[in-house]
């Protein structure tokens, strides 16, 4: 199922309830829904944060089959920026040595089991899957 | 929903969701805290990049004056965040009882 939110942090809460309503009916445990939420907020917050200048909506589709969790987010003539590259935080700094940002890559990546990015006539496509945990019998 | 505000003994009681969008409210309160403090986040049910932001931004400017927060009742989820983050090692963590 897909719909189209708004640029701005103000779409989070309608992004989780569109998402939270499709996992709910799927039975998908918590342990699963969390980080979905926590990926597509990282994600929603890095297009609306470095594509200031777009303000076409953003598409989120969010799919479930027998054992996964797929979610697509899609943006329109923004540059390319490929958020599957791999991102080097080191979380093992000292407090002194930390700083707040560049978190949030980081974590998606950490928690989603596959991330793709797709990128054509300045079209976006962030596509990221979680294992929900079911098996098949 | 993000809530925040002072309990009875004065801890910080969160409660909800603290993502992006609630940074702002989060950010304006922490900004107060002056002195070591415990937040309570038996209620709140999840928290991204934004809200562990604001968390060490506090962190850092306490310690400037030698004192710290301490985050109790940390539910499984979240702890995960902070582990992830390397952040169990730079806040006192206390996991909630599930």
């Amino acid at each position: 199922m897909q719909r189209y939110f708004a640029r701005n942090y103000d779409s989070l809460s309608a992004i989780y309830e569109f998402a939270e309503e499709i996992l709910a009916q799927h039975d998908i445990t918590e342990g699963v829904r969390f980080p979905v939420h926590l990926a597509m907020e990282e994600l929603f917050t890095n297009m609306v944060k470095y594509n200031r200048d777009c303000d076409a909506d953003i598409a989120v589709d969010v799919e479930v089959d027998d054992n996964r969790v797929r979610v697509v987010l899609t943006e329109f003539d923004v540059d390319e920026f490929d958020v599957s590259r791999p991102r080097e935080v080191d979380t093992e700094a000292s407090l002194q040595d930390r700083t707040p940002g560049g978190l949030g890559l980081y974590l998606l990546q950490n928690i989603v089991d596959k991330l793709e990015y797709e990128y054509e006539d300045r079209r976006s496509r962030v596509i990221f899957t979680k294992e929900s945990g079911k098996q098949h019998v | 929903m993000f809530e925040i505000d002072y309990g009875s003994d004065g801890e910080v009681l969160c409660s909800g969701r603290l993502d992006a969008a609630q940074c702002a409210k989060a950010q304006s309160f922490m900004d107060e805290i002056a002195d070591a403090r415990t937040l309570d986040f038996s209620r709140l049910e999840y928290i991204s990049s934004a809200g562990l932001g604001i968390l060490l931004k506090t962190q850092k400017r306490l310690a400037e004056s030698g004192a710290a927060l301490k985050i109790i009742n940390v539910n499984n989820h979240i702890h995960d965040v902070f582990r992830y983050s390397g952040f169990d090692a730079i806040f006192d963590i206390q996991a909630k009882r599930e």
